[in-house]
């Protein structure tokens, strides 16, 4: 596989994930400190039902997927009723003791040492075809009466509850697909790596999604695509050190929330109308406004 | 032996939980007045600690000088961090969440400073710093850094409850914690309180910077360290330093007790566990101190 093929394979993958924080952060509003845990969970549930079981991938995949909800909906039980400020508090401590399990239980994991030997199954077509079917489901649930009222419980949690939302089943319901999310990039990501190990998996990468949604804007599924495209694609473009493509990164997020506080796209969308409103002349669109 | 063993353990995680209070407490004084989680305290902590190292290798101060160097560097980077990451965002008066994700973002922006100016390795302060090592007391060894690490953090706090009880800038920021529009309102001038909170939330970042780079060791992560201070300050209940400080301390006690009992990999889980039970059990923190979210 050609380099550029391998790195835009990953992107496509992480981007997945991203897509996952953005339903949790950008229509619902919740911080998962813990999303990366979701996807080391995935990672390595799978990995070793494919090495050490023999499983097929599919059915590998379905284990880390059901393994992941039950997980998150026990997370989620404890928290999704209390404040928020908990809600981020207990992902971020389920993420520690993902790791700390996965560390812990060298027979199995490998430890800090990492699992290696994993067959590389992800095709660049099983990638990019998944994250193509994610970007749909996403654009659908944020058009159906489901997301209409995921957003009215971001906007206001309290007048969503008076206009008769369950409020808790939302939360739940969302914040389990966007681990699953994260839980099937991170299977994908295993089989594309051939290598995973626990440290991949902190609380700094959940942060980075979350800023990647806030850079392309939370209200705009484009913004979220595009931003999550760019920004992971970064440090392979600025390969000079690690350390300063991080930093650049840093102060281009800093100006963009600073400047831009909605994001680099706003609430704009991408499509058939938009553009050709776009490309109207100028008194057209005045007069459609 | 066996007490003997116990009591080192209980100053250990004391002095532990010390370092957690001084973090915690900085980090949920600037909860109180903007009411978000401030990460970039993470970073001023880094940078003072990294600020305290210089003076204490290339400078040979003594110990009160390192300190105090740590301090004014805490306070001086936390100033900065307000103007570049959250005045812009607090005049155009944007959401809560913006804060969070700059906060953030300053964090991984100061550990990238770090790492590109000192490198990714470890580091530790010189052993130059302290005379004495332990201290003996018939089958007792004390570390002294423990002691030292707790006697400030005493000496700190002392001064804290001062200034924020007696003078005028410190009920300013009790009555900002409480509500920031109607203390502008009485004529308060707000950009003022939030600066101090700042400089005040610095200094102690700064102290437990250079306290922890002491008693642990020095790497450019460890900014990252700031997520005790997250926990303690949610477990405690945000909105009381008291219940803060508390819960800080017993985070420290109960790591090292698991640390020393069932090692560093399982401490995470069961920490986990406690949270959930303690979420479940008593919702509004240590302290009781709780506000609704909305309403």
């Amino acid at each position: 596989m050609t380099f550029y093929l391998t790195v835009s394979l990953a992107i496509a993958v992480s981007s997945i994930a991203v897509l996952g924080t953005f339903m949790l952060t950008g229509m619902n509003g919740l911080f998962s400190l813990g999303q990366a845990a979701f996807m080391g969970l995935g990672a390595y549930v799978s990995a070793i039902c494919v090495v050490n079981y023999g499983l097929p991938l599919p059915v590998a995949i379905l284990i880390s997927i059901g393994i992941t909800i039950v997980l998150a909906a026990f997370v989620g039980l404890a928290t999704l009723k209390i404040r928020q400020d908990f809600f981020a508090l207990v992902t971020f401590g389920f993420g520690q003791a993902v790791i700390g399990l996965l560390t812990q239980m060298v027979n199995v994991t490998g430890g800090a040492m990492g699992f290696s030997n994993i067959p590389e199954y992800t095709t660049p077509a099983l990638a990019f075809i998944s994250l193509a079917v994610a970007i749909v489901f996403v654009w659908g649930l944020r058009k159906s009466h489901f997301g209409r009222d995921s957003l009215a419980i971001r906007s206001n949690e309290l007048a969503a509850k008076v206009a008769g939302i369950n409020v808790f089943k939302h939360k739940m319901i969302i914040f389990i697909i966007s681990a699953v999310f994260a839980a099937y990039a991170g299977a994908l990501m295993a089989f594309h790596t051939q290598y995973v190990e626990p440290a991949m998996y902190g609380w700094i990468t959940s942060v980075t999604w979350i800023i990647i949604v806030f850079f392309g804007g939370r209200d705009s599924l484009t913004g979220t695509v595009i931003g999550a495209l760019v920004l992971l694609a970064m440090p392979e473009v600025l390969r000079f050190t690690a350390a300063w493509s991080t930093l650049i990164y840093c102060v281009i997020i800093l100006l963009i929330i600073n400047l831009r506080p909605r994001g680099l796209f706003g609430t704009w969308e991408l499509t058939l109308r938009s553009l050709t409103r776009l490309f109207k002349p100028k008194k057209a669109v005045e007069e459609v406004k | 032996m066996q007490s003997a063993m116990i009591f080192q353990q209980v100053i250990n995680g004391l002095s532990l939980g010390a370092v957690y209070a001084l973090i915690a407490v900085g980090f949920a004084m600037i909860f109180n007045v903007l009411k978000f989680s401030n990460f970039a305290h993470g970073g001023v902590l880094g940078i003072s600690a990294y600020a305290g190292f210089i003076a204490a290798t290339t400078f040979k101060l003594p110990l009160v000088g390192v300190i105090l160097v740590g301090i004014l560097a805490g306070a001086i980077t936390a100033v900065i961090v307000e103007f570049v990451a959250f005045r812009w965002i607090r005049l155009q008066k944007g959401q809560l969440i913006y804060f969070f994700v700059t906060s953030v973002t300053m964090l991984m922006l100061l550990e990238q400073i770090l790492i590109i100016s000192f490198g990714a390795s470890f580091e530790s302060f010189p052993y130059t710093l302290l005379k004495v090592k332990a201290i003996k007391l018939s089958n007792l060894t004390i570390s002294v850094t423990s002691l030292l690490t707790l006697v400030v953090t005493i000496i700190a706090f002392g001064i804290l409850i001062y200034v924020l009880k007696k003078t005028k800038v410190g009920i300013a920021i009790r009555a900002a914690s409480n509500d920031l529009v109607a203390t502008s309102l009485m004529g308060i001038n707000v950009d003022f309180v939030v600066i101090s909170a700042f400089v005040i939330s610095g200094m102690l970042g700064g102290l437990s910077g250079v306290l922890y780079g002491i008693s642990a060791s020095l790497s450019p992560q460890i900014g990252e360290i700031v997520v005790k201070g997250f926990i303690a300050s949610v477990l405690g209940g945000l909105g009381s330093l008291t219940g803060v400080a508390i819960a800080a301390v017993a985070l420290g006690l109960v790591e090292v007790f698991l640390i020393s009992t069932i090692g560093s990999g399982l401490s995470p889980v069961v920490i986990f566990v406690i949270m959930i039970v303690f979420l479940l059990v008593r919702p509004q923190g240590f302290a009781g101190v709780s506000f609704a979210d909305k309403a």
